[in-house]
């Protein structure tokens, strides 16, 4: 039985449709991250979730039970906003306290669990603090030990890493992980940053226009992209002119290449080919152009390529060091690997 | 050329706030003279500024048997219209912020409609319906209070809605509601300590209303503190100036006093919850 159940749900704000058909089983446990640009439905799914909004058709079950219309204050479902939502007027420890006396836990239950939940996100230090006498990522983390003091079946994180600087924000996206997998609580998390759903999730749900795109791991979304809004969405992509020459295998620029799904089209179709930066290579042969930059990334360089054919630009992702000759303005042939590729109709 | 401008335009604020000073406090000092020196009027001059100052007039209304009713009354309309400004307005503001956003320019403009009827309008309007209808509500001595609210209205919305604006209630609410609680202990312990600033100056400015509001009371006849200020300067000027002084200055002193709370501890009031 599933931790939460969105089954078929549907919300609508006036005219404009939010949610159409939301279905997802989410596990004990497991952490899905519902991904997708601002509109999508993402943080109304969470919100249906929570009960701060009501679905207009469809159900959230919880471990089997019909949650749909249960005020949000009967949920068990601990939350995290994408705004500071710290009480000011509470110390820190009153803080991450309020839900435990809200359910009428006895005293010193209540203090065993707040120094339980402060060690858990490494703040005792801070507990007689104030809201304000903290930084954003510390007040978050004050927010996470509230949220999971009441013991919920569901913790429900909307973006609460968005209004941090990217430091602390990566910092905190383990620490969260590192807690989500160590109490083992069913988490639902909402961002729009891929990097980030990418890095903590056990599942993505990438959404658009109020449906589900793609439901998979992180290395299924990014590797195997079922749409070309998931391609487009997740990462970074090329877009290179193809042609289906039949069965999974389509001509670009003259090479022919195998892209998986291509077989949806008909032969002689024209179809754009998605291919990530790290699918193209470096080499003497393949399409020739011209370096246009070379962005240094750490861990690898991101060449930009100026194809002759096509006087486009294409991103080209190369391992430590095997950039380190390249200059602007030298001469190189671009390799192309179909094998993750998704092809989309040419307009 | 420019330093001087520099000066000047560095010299210009500060002459802008003795000049409204003087402006202000020049006719406060006027009626200390007039209501505490023992100089007859037509003789004040500058060169007894310092002669015959006495506090015996201040003490003179006390002992007015009308001064503690009619004081009493306006305290006991000043209570009632705090309360039921606050009972209306509270609510009504949340309910704008967390449900109807897209009213809240039509809430802010209905709250200003005060200032466009005048006081005798809306009186005269009130006791032409209520004599033949409800005869009885104009005769109870507490027929000001919904006056009252409708007058103060501009004012303490403003004041509630701006304290609302400021702690990003919807986040609070949804927070304290994911935590466990109902819509009474989120208002307890969420929203009440976190708006009480704003509550205590809307509190204030409502008093303040209730306290100086002279024209719907003698319309309705209710004799009330500014009714007997009014009735007792025509007897007595000079006492009269010198209670209206004192109005004057314990209203400024309250004010400051709640300046210097609300600024001390600003939209945040520490509490034990």
């Amino acid at each position: 039985m599933s931790a939460l159940t969105f089954d078929a749900v549907r919300k609508t704000f006036g005219t404009a449709v939010a949610l159409e058909g939301l279905s997802i089983d989410v596990e004990q446990g497991e952490l899905i991250s519902l991904l997708g640009p601002s509109g999508c439905g993402k943080t109304t799914a969470l919100r249906i979730a929570a009960g701060f909004e009501r679905a207009d058709s469809g159900t959230v079950q919880v471990r089997g039970n019909d949650i749909t219309k249960v005020p949000p204050h009967k949920r068990n479902m601990g939350m995290v906003f994408q705004s500071y939502s710290l009480f000011p007027n509470l110390t820190v420890e009153a803080n991450v306290e309020y839900g435990l006396r809200t359910r009428g836990i006895p005293r010193h239950q209540r203090h065993e669990r707040v120094a339980e939940m402060l060690a858990l996100v490494e703040l005792t230090t801070m507990a007689t603090r104030y809201a304000h006498q903290l930084s954003g990522g510390q007040q978050q983390r004050v927010a996470l030990a509230r949220a999971l003091a009441i013991q919920p079946e569901v913790l429900l994180l909307d973006e609460p890493l968005s209004a941090l600087d990217a430091k602390v924000r990566t910092t905190l996206r383990d620490e969260i992980r590192r807690i989500q997998t160590s109490v083992g609580i069913t988490t639902l998390f909402v961002t729009h940053d891929q990097e980030e759903a990418l890095a903590i999730s056990d599942r993505i749900c990438v959404m658009s226009q109020g449906r589900i795109e793609q439901l998979g791991t992180p290395t299924e979304v990014y590797r195997h992209p079922t749409t070309a809004f998931v391609a487009r969405f997740v990462g970074t992509m090329n877009e290179l002119p193809a042609e289906v020459t039949g069965g999974n295998e389509v001509a670009v620029l003259g090479t022919r290449l195998s892209a998986p799904k291509a077989d949806a089209f008909a032969q002689g179709t024209r179809v754009k080919l998605l291919v990530r930066p790290e699918d193209l290579t470096i080499s003497e042969s393949g399409l020739a152009g011209t370096v246009t930059s070379v962005t240094f990334q750490g861990a690898s360089t991101l060449v930009g390529v100026r194809l002759d054919v096509l006087d486009r630009l294409v991103s080209v992702d190369v391992g430590q060091g095997a950039a380190d000759h390249l200059t602007i303005g030298d001469r190189v042939g671009v390799g192309v690997n179909g094998t993750h590729a998704v092809c989309e109709a040419a307009e | 050329m420019s330093t001087w401008r520099a000066r000047l335009g560095r010299l210009f604020p500060t002459l802008v706030l003795i000049a409204s000073a003087l402006f202000f406090l020049l006719p406060v000092l006027s009626s200390a003279r007039f209501a505490l020196q023992k100089v007859p009027m037509v003789l004040l001059n500058w060169s007894n500024v310092f002669d015959g100052w006495s506090l015996r007039t201040l003490s003179q209304p006390f002992k007015e048997d009308n001064f503690w009713p009619t004081l009493s009354l306006s305290l006991k309309l000043a209570g009632g219209t705090v309360a039921l400004t606050l009972g209306l307005l509270v609510p009504t503001a949340l309910f704008v912020h967390l449900r109807l956003p897209k009213a809240r320019a039509f809430v802010e403009f209905l709250t200003v409609l005060p200032y466009v009827v005048p006081p005798i309008a809306l009186v005269a309007g009130v006791a032409a319906f209520f004599r033949p209808n409800a005869r009885w509500y104009l005769n109870s001595e507490y027929a000001l209070v919904p006056l009252y609210v409708v007058m103060a209205l501009p004012f303490t919305y403003r004041s509630i809605d701006a304290g609302i604006k400021a702690i990003d209630v919807r986040t609070l609410v949804d927070a304290s509601r994911s935590l466990g609680a109902g819509w009474v202990t989120t208002f307890r312990r969420a929203l009440f300590p976190n708006l009480m600033s704003s509550l205590v100056s809307s509190s204030f400015l409502t008093a303040t209303v209730v306290l100086g509001e002279f024209t719907m009371a003698n319309t309705l006849a209710k004799r009330t503190f500014p009714t007997f200020l009014y009735e007792y300067y025509g007897l007595k000027a000079q006492s009269g100036t010198a209670l209206a002084l004192m109005t004057l200055i314990g209203t400024t002193a309250l004010l400051g006093i709640f300046t210097l709370f609300t600024r001390r501890r600003g939209a945040r009031v520490p509490t034990r919850f």
